[in-house]
């Protein structure tokens, strides 16, 4: 459902961010603001550069887990597709966390 | 029986693990997939073992598959808490010298005893320490799960330990090791409850 993220050029540090936490991070944010979020609080919830920003909230809508809701403002939500996938990222981030291990 | 039953929740935990490696790509997930279907091998393995030796008690001939199924869970215990020990070593980028040393195991049959079980402690210990840790950052029910878990495994080694003098121990350890799984079928039963 979501890429594989470690075929990326440079190995990320512990301090990095992995694409699909980023992926992850941005769907959490949507989903906490009741499934209606605006771009800025994406941003600024994710912690993210406008670029960026852009960049994936295009790759999550044609991964089918986020739509656009919005009449006349941008505004994003998750699809059922979305709601699964936090589902089960949940379970699988608590089952590691419990090991200690990072997701 | 209480290696069976402890076979079918190191499978689960793998399992758990190996869908939880599929989604995220993250390598430690994947030693833990491999260190639980280890484990969950030589457990398998142990019991099958044991359960032949007790059904056939009448022929001699089937009592070296004691030393089979012990040796034989042994090393994978070995490798499974070697791998482990590996992955917290990795996470926390401080890979030693002690964690490389995995490989030179004698392949020879031998009965349970104090320098096989003293290793298995070693690494059981490490690896308590390790969930000690996450559960004193994390303090959550499921870190607190599986640091009882290890700590249990550790208990139990140290009972088979004193089992090689005094033979009185070895329920008390299976009955150790038993809780030790049982623990980690609950931290998995609370993580996969319905939202």
């Amino acid at each position: 459902m979501i890429p594989d993220t470690q075929g990326q050029a440079a190995k990320p540090t512990a301090k990095y961010r992995s694409q699909l936490r980023i992926y992850v991070d941005m769907m959490y944010v949507i989903q906490r603001e009741s499934n209606q979020a605006k771009p800025t609080r994406i941003l600024y919830g994710a912690n993210l550069s406008h670029d960026r920003l852009v960049k994936y909230l295009e790759e999550l809508e044609s991964l089918g887990v986020i739509q656009e809701t919005g009449i006349d403002d941008k505004v994003y939500g998750l699809t059922q597709k979305g709601i699964e996938f936090l589902n089960n990222f949940r379970r699988v981030e608590s089952f590691a966390s419990a090991f200690g291990f990072r997701i | 029986m209480m290696e069976l039953i402890a076979f079918v929740i190191a499978i689960a935990v793998a399992y758990q693990a190996l869908k939880a490696y599929n989604l995220s790509k993250e390598k430690t997930l994947l030693y833990l997939n491999l260190s639980f279907v280890l484990i969950g091998a030589g457990l398998l393995v142990d019991g099958l073992a044991s359960l032949i030796v007790l059904v056939a008690r009448v022929h001699r001939g089937f009592l070296y598959l004691f030393s089979v199924g012990y040796t034989i869970n042994f090393l994978a215990q070995v490798l499974a808490y070697g791998l482990l020990v590996y992955a917290y070593a990795r996470q926390a980028r401080s890979l030693t010298a002690t964690t490389e040393a995995l490989a030179a195991v004698p392949v020879l049959f031998f009965e349970r005893n104090a320098v096989t079980e003293l290793i298995l402690i070693f690494f059981l210990v490490y690896i308590a320490i390790q969930t000690a840790t996450n559960y004193s950052v994390n303090k959550n029910t499921n870190s607190m799960l599986v640091f009882g878990a290890f700590t249990s495994l550790s208990i139990a080694h140290v009972f088979f330990l004193i089992y090689t003098v005094k033979p009185l121990f070895y329920p008390f350890a299976h009955i150790a090791q038993l809780f030790g799984f049982l623990l980690l079928l609950a931290m998995l039963l609370r993580v996969n409850r319905p939202a």
